[in-house]
């Protein structure tokens, strides 16, 4: 067993330094780096002298601005069956964690409760119009999306929880690092729109050609502020 | 000469003078009070408004919080929160459906919200500041996309005016956010401007309110005709506060909020005020009035008393005086004021002045009929210091009697002049020494008619002249020139007859010797209650050794 596995790594290992990393022989990729510049958050509005309703203390963690990102290739016809995602939209601190998760069409989302309170999720959204209702800590129910589109995620018990679902009709996309490079692998050579989706600014788009073998390198900006 | 005014008494004079300047003084005292008590009222209304305002203004700004807070926590209805998100969401991509869909969604959840609050409208706006929904009383001026554009908010102010469908709005703003401090949208909590607007700021702020918003006025709970004065008054200036005379009413008006171009007035009525102030203030005037004039009229009263009584007491004396003709006679001092005394002295001067010049004048004519009769006496030498002697016995027959020295003065100058008629009678039937004849005796008795006639004109012998014409007169009535009897024949007449007859017996004439005093004294007894009055008579017996030397002729010193 431990000779097997010893044997796949050196596989992979002589795979990634022949070809160009994330690449399969008749394949190219995407590589680059999204940059949020500046704050765009439409019309400033005052301050409420009154803070947003809470319950107790609650610190959401920090998530960088650029883990709302998402980086796709747009209509693109894909053919053959979608790789299914299983993902997890944590109910932490009030806070609905990540804030934005992407996935094919057809995956399922988990949604664990890891508060000491109530939470609920639904969603208005064309895309998808549910109501999960609410549960305690330690229950997870999930949700199987099949369609594509933006699915808004809310709690009818706390109202300023939200988080987003992209789900997408191909495999061809990715969540930046922290540091903004992204790499999108395996996709078949041919002229593509690249999107940087920000929730607040929708798509910022760019032409991008892929070429068997290659990585072609694109760097988006998105006018978002980073709040690190 | 015109008519001489009587001029009026001292009395009034007092009291005209005092009344004017009492009522001078009340007069500067009402003006000075008027002025000050409008002004005082004045400046407490502007003082009242001002404090009220302040109270105002920390009011309306909790009330304003506590409308946000109240606001802000219907703001929180997640349900509106995931419709308004999901809506700007899909408004890219999503189906029509589904948007109409969102937005019923979201026009129901602010149904729910209105129906709980007191606002006209209660309208979402969205990110681009468009009205994506409205609900409330006045919902139908927030028509869906129309833009807001909100005035007067400042940074950290929640307070705004915007002007919809032709209805001026008050306008709390509460953003609507995520947890990671997005904001989505905009609640307005508006409530209209109008009249029931300004009854609700007047019971807040307990005076009369205005509204004015760009110049025009939106709500009083004023007259219409005052708050369209006022409007014109007040305007575009918008100040900060002052004085305005409204429907003919004077009010002090201060600025409670002022929003945008949007300003909210107190106003506070000066006349209302201080009509109560006045009223109370000229009460009291009054009062002090009628005490003042009361003092005035008791102080004139005493002034006048003062003044007028010892004047009226020298006056009434002087009186006396003219009456009694008593002018030797001297005013005693009142001692009630120098002036007066001064008065008093000055006048007895002149008096003594007065008096001495008449007792000269007197004393002329008496030294001047004394010559007369004198001269008279000469013209036949036995009857030469007749009219002297008889004076002299005449006298003191009077003091014998007890007669008062006034009467012995005027008894001394009458016995002097008894005889002075007979200078109407001619020599040779004065001098005749034999006997006369009838109309020679009647020519003789005529002497005393005369001489009362010579001396008529002279004032101060009225007195005199009945000696002169009646001594003569006997009380059997067979004297003349009048036959009087008795008791009817005065005094001194009676005195000098007998003062006449004792000298003309003891004194030599042409035809006999004189004859001694004790003769003549039995001759006249012999003749006393016929030709002599008895009691005179026997004064004259008693006063003889006094007036007479051891001869018994009489002495003229005494004279």
């Amino acid at each position: 067993m431990r000779r097997s596995l010893i044997a796949v790594a050196a596989l992979v290992t002589t795979l990634l330094t022949a070809v160009p990393r994330g690449q399969t022989a008749d394949t190219g990729s995407i590589v680059g780096h999204v940059t949020l510049t500046t704050k765009v958050r439409g019309v400033p509005m005052p301050s409420a002298s009154y803070p947003g309703r809470t319950v107790g203390q609650h610190e959401p963690p920090t998530i960088p601005e650029i883990k709302n990102v998402v980086v796709y290739l747009k209509d693109v016809v894909f053919r053959g069956t979608l790789p299914l995602r299983k993902a997890e939209l944590r109910q932490e601190h009030e806070t609905f964690i990540p804030h934005v998760v992407a996935i094919t069409r057809g995956s399922t989302v988990e949604f664990p409760n890891d508060d000491p309170i109530f939470h609920n999720v639904f969603s208005l959204s064309g895309a998808a119009n549910f109501n999960l209702g609410r549960y305690p800590k330690g229950q997870s129910k999930p949700w199987r999306f099949t369609k594509a589109g933006i699915v808004k995620v809310f709690c009818d018990i706390h109202s300023h929880m939200s988080a987003t679902i992209l789900v997408l009709d191909n495999p061809y996309f990715t969540i930046p690092e922290k540091d903004g490079s992204f790499e999108i692998a395996n996709v078949p050579p041919g002229q593509y729109t690249l999107v940087g989706w920000h929730e607040r600014v929708g798509e910022r788009t760019t032409t991008v050609r892929v070429e068997r073998g290659k990585a072609v390198t694109v760097d988006l900006s998105l006018p978002v502020e980073d709040r690190q | 000469m015109s008519e001489r005014r009587t001029p009026p008494r001292l009395v009034t004079k007092t009291l005209a003078v005092t009344f004017g300047t009492v009522v001078l003084i009340l007069l500067f005292v009402f003006a000075v009070v008027t002025f000050s008590v409008r002004d005082q009222v004045r400046q407490s209304v502007a003082g009242n408004l001002a404090s009220s305002q302040r109270l105002f203004a920390a009011l309306e700004t909790r009330r304003q919080q506590e409308l946000v807070s109240q606001a802000a926590t219907f703001a929180e209805n997640p349900t509106l929160k995931a419709a308004l998100d999901t809506y700007q969401a899909e408004s890219r991509t999503g189906a029509e459906a589904l948007r109409s869909q969102l937005l019923r969604t979201i026009d129901g959840e602010l149904a729910k919200v209105a129906a709980r609050f007191e606002a006209d409208a209660l309208v979402l706006v969205d990110m681009r500041q468009n009205t994506l929904a409205a609900a409330g009383r006045l919902s139908d001026r927030w028509p869906r996309g129309r833009p807001v554009a909100l005035t007067g908010a400042k940074d950290g102010n929640l307070d705004g005016i915007a002007r919809m469908g032709g209805t001026t709005f008050r306008v709390a703003a509460v953003p609507l956010r995520l947890s990671d401090d997005t904001t989505i949208g905009t609640l307005y909590l508006a409530t209209s401007l109008d009249s029931a607007y300004a009854s609700d700021l007047a019971q807040v702020s307990g005076t009369p309110t205005a509204i004015i918003s760009n110049g025009l006025l939106l709500g009083s709970t004023l007259t219409p005709e005052g708050a369209h004065q006022f409007e014109s008054a007040v305007g575009l200036a918008r100040p900060l506060d002052g004085v305005i005379t409204l429907d003919g009413q004077s009010y002090a008006f201060r600025r409670l909020v002022g929003i945008g171009d949007t300003v909210f007035y107190a106003l506070g009525s000066i006349d209302g005020s201080s009509r109560e102030a006045m009223r109370q203030a000229m009460w009291n005037l009054t009062v002090i009035a009628f005490g003042a004039l009361s003092l005035a009229l008791l102080g004139s009263l005493s002034l006048a008393r003062l003044l007028a009584k010892p004047i009226g007491h020298l006056s009434s004396s002087l009186n006396q005086m003219a009456a009694s003709h008593a002018v030797a006679a001297t005013l005693p001092l009142t001692g009630s004021s120098r002036e007066v005394d001064a008065l008093t002295d000055t006048f007895n001067a002149l008096m003594a002045s007065v008096a001495k010049a008449e007792a000269q004048t007197e004393a002329a004519y008496t030294g001047a009929i004394r010559a007369l009769a004198t001269a008279l006496d000469a013209r036949d030498p036995y009857t030469a210091g007749h009219s002297e002697r008889v004076s002299v016995i005449s006298v003191a027959i009077g003091r014998g009697l007890g007669l008062p020295e006034d009467d012995l003065e005027v008894l001394r100058l009458g016995a002097l002049l008894h005889d002075i008629g007979k200078i109407g009678v001619p020599d040779q039937v004065l001098m005749k020494s034999s006997g006369l004849t009838d109309a020679e005796f009647a020519a003789i008795k005529l002497h005393p008619v005369l001489g009362a006639r010579i001396l008529r004109p002279v004032p101060f012998l009225a007195r005199h002249i009945p000696i002169v014409e009646l001594h003569h007169e006997r009380p059997d009535g067979r004297g003349y020139p009048f036959g009087l009897r008795g008791d009817d024949i005065p005094l001194a007449a009676r005195i000098v007859h007998v003062a006449d007859a004792y000298d003309a017996i003891t004194s030599a004439r042409a035809y006999r010797a004189a004859r001694p005093s004790n003769d003549a004294l039995r001759e006249i007894w012999r003749c006393a209650g016929t030709e002599f009055h008895a009691e005179i008579v026997a004064a004259l017996a008693n006063a003889l050794p006094g007036v007479t030397s051891d001869d018994g002729q009489v002495t003229l010193q005494s004279v």
